[in-house]
């Protein structure tokens, strides 16, 4: 066999700027969640309550455009779609079920079968380091998260505006948006580390869904029981959802809430904390090759 | 001819574990061959040449560039391909080579082009589209070698390329492998622990055990290294024969009497030294009243060479493997 046999041709050419490494890893896991039918169910599912507080407020714009004198009346039944910072706010935190379903299976996807199949060995071994791969795989969570939670909260505010008082209202509610984004930014970095550690001591499906549950669902539970049976507050700090929720309502600038704002800068740190060790936790998991001593 | 890989005292611990020794490697561009049973060092080694881990202590240099500072220059012009599985499930075949290429710093458009290329090099053009959970072992194995050579790197660095496939397919790869070898401007360092895949494809030969490299050198030096040994018949009583042939150096392997109603003899098999001749045993039976039967030259294969290094089997002599095995009898 010869070169011209196989018709091989060497290849020299401008190679890319490196510090893009993250970008093809980024995308390519999102390319493999969306090939995911459970993803499409999860997606859908999380569009429901989208779907459902959109036409909410487009019925709204349209009753009380044709009749203002039903503003109240309205106001008073479709008290979920008002507006305010609250609305959107409330509309993210009430997408974490779905959220949380979505990235306990995609977190599988994503880091886990790099983990189990040896991918790992594929990406280190290219022209980037551990931080371009890391990068790659919190954006790629970090964009399924805002595809549940940021995007659609931002839609809805800007339907909000265009249907109701128009530019008046973006000029008034600037506030708003900045807590969209805030409040995206902190959900996306918090769930994207995390679901990153645990994926990859984690890597099956199972195993990772579990310790999600453990997390979500009994950390909260536990956190509200120890309140009870103490009295201190500070148990609340357990549930990671809630804490993000507190950081959430610090960027839409609701000062309404002085009680829940209390446990605002231990809910920063803990947030932080999380974020953190779940980095340290990630970073001997980003390894080319097995040592078999 | 420059150096490809120059490496100075480079040892290695993971915690009290040391993984490479004071390994010293200075070898020109070419094909090469890396062999070491598991847990030898070699994955550590190619972790170390790809700039991924830095050595605990001592120098690396590949192509040049010192594997400690600059590891994605050096990655950029290296192609490596995992023994393991490596594939990233969900994608197809050409997504794979061309993510390959993007990793290595083409442009998105130019690594699907060049993606397409390599596949059809490597004879994969119709499973391209294909998902990877499709492939079977050797179309995986072709894979991955695409996705080594998509940058059309200066070095490639292989991790059992053969491991896994039947002996056709295997044949196919080495052919390919010694092929691509030799490509002018190119290295090649080919990992694994079959000494005839590295006799195929290398001109050179490094062997590694327990983290140390126990040799190293052109494959005619390591063949040069062989034991000669002879299979002896004789008639008559031998023990003086044998005494004499201890004299002057010989080892006696293995030997028995025969004897039956008729007459008595023996059989022994002996290692000689390197600068015997084979008329030697001749004059020693003829001063002891002995008459040869049979005088049989086995020689050693490198698998023996390798396994007499590392001090495991002790030969396994290619008398056991007929196809391999050049013998001449004389009687």
């Amino acid at each position: 066999m010869t070169l011209e046999e196989i018709r091989y041709r060497g290849w020299s050419e401008q190679l890319t700027w490196s510090w893009l490494g993250w970008w093809p890893i980024a995308r390519t896991g999102l390319v493999l969640v969306l090939r995911r039918k459970v993803f499409w169910i999860f997606l859908g599912l999380a569009s429901l309550s989208f779907l459902f507080m959109f036409a909410t407020i487009y019925l709204k714009a349209q009753l009380t455009t044709q009749n203002p004198g039903f503003r109240r009346f309205v106001d008073g039944i479709l008290s979920n779609a008002t507006g305010t910072g609250e609305t959107y706010r409330d509309f993210m935190f009430a997408q974490g079920t779905v959220t949380m379903l979505l990235l306990a299976f995609a977190g599988a996807t994503l880091v886990g079968d790099d983990i189990r199949s040896g991918g790992m060995s594929f990406y280190l071994a290219r022209r980037i380091e551990r931080w371009h791969y890391l990068v790659g795989k919190l954006l790629s969570v970090g964009f399924l998260v805002s595809l549940t939670t940021t995007l659609p909260a931002l839609v809805l505010f800007i339907e909000y505006g265009l249907l109701t008082e128009s530019m008046v209202y973006f000029r008034e509610n600037w506030t708003i948006l900045r807590g969209i984004l805030g409040y995206g930014l902190a959900l996306a970095l918090v769930l994207s580390c995390l679901l990153f550690a645990l994926a990859s001591w984690l890597p099956r499906t199972v195993p990772l869904v579990m310790a999600w549950v453990g997390v979500f669902l009994l950390l909260p539970a536990t956190g509200e029981m120890l309140r009870e049976a103490t009295g201190s507050r500070k148990w609340l700090l357990l549930s990671l959802w809630r804490d993000v929720r507190l950081i959430g309502t610090w960027c839409f600038g609701a000062a309404d809430q002085p009680r829940e704002l209390e446990l605002l800068y231990p809910s920063m740190i803990v947030a932080a904390a999380v974020c953190v060790l779940s980095i340290l936790a990630v970073l001997p998991r980003l390894r080319a090759t097995k040592v078999v001593p | 001819m420059a150096l490809v890989l120059e490496l100075a005292g480079v040892s290695h611990w993971y915690g009290a574990f040391r993984a490479l020794t004071d390994v010293e490697l200075r070898l020109e561009a070419g094909p090469i061959g890396l062999v070491g049973q598991n847990g030898a060092g070699k994955s550590t080694l190619m972790q170390i040449l790809l700039g991924l881990i830095r050595p605990t202590q001592g120098q690396a240099r590949v192509l040049g560039l010192d594997a400690r500072t600059a590891g994605m220059k050096l990655r950029s012009r290296v192609g490596y391909m995992p023994d393991r599985n490596a594939l990233i499930p969900g994608l197809n075949g050409i997504e794979y080579v061309a993510l390959a290429g993007e990793m290595c710093g083409m442009a998105r458009r130019q690594a699907l082009r060049r993606a397409h290329e390599t596949l059809s090099h490597l004879g994969l053009e119709d499973a391209r589209y294909r998902r990877l959970d499709q492939y079977s072992l050797g179309m995986s194995q072709r894979l991955k070698l695409a996705a080594t050579l998509v940058h059309d790197p200066d070095l490639m660095l292989l991790d059992e390329p053969t491991s896994g496939l039947d002996p056709e397919g295997r044949a196919a790869m080495l052919n390919l492998l010694g092929t691509l070898a030799h490509r002018p401007g190119k290295s090649l360092l080919l990992a694994s622990h079959l000494l005839g895949d590295i006799e195929r494809v290398c001109g050179s030969a490094i062997i590694l055990d327990q983290g140390r490299v126990l040799s190293v050198g052109r494959i005619e030096t390591l063949r040069a290294a062989r034991q000669r040994g002879y299979r002896l018949r004789w008639d008559n009583a031998g023990a003086a024969f044998l005494d004499s042939l201890r004299s002057q150096g010989v080892r006696i392997e293995a030997s028995r009497e025969l004897a039956d109603r008729s007459a008595v003899g023996g059989e022994a098999r002996v290692i000689v030294p390197a600068d015997w001749q084979t008329r030697e045993f001749f004059a020693a039976a003829m001063a002891h009243g002995v008459t040869l039967q049979m005088l049989a030259a086995e020689e050693e294969d490198l698998d023996a060479v390798y396994h007499r290094l590392i001090g495991g089997a002790t030969g396994r002599s290619t008398g056991n493997a007929p196809a391999a095995v050049p013998t001449r009898e004389a009687t």
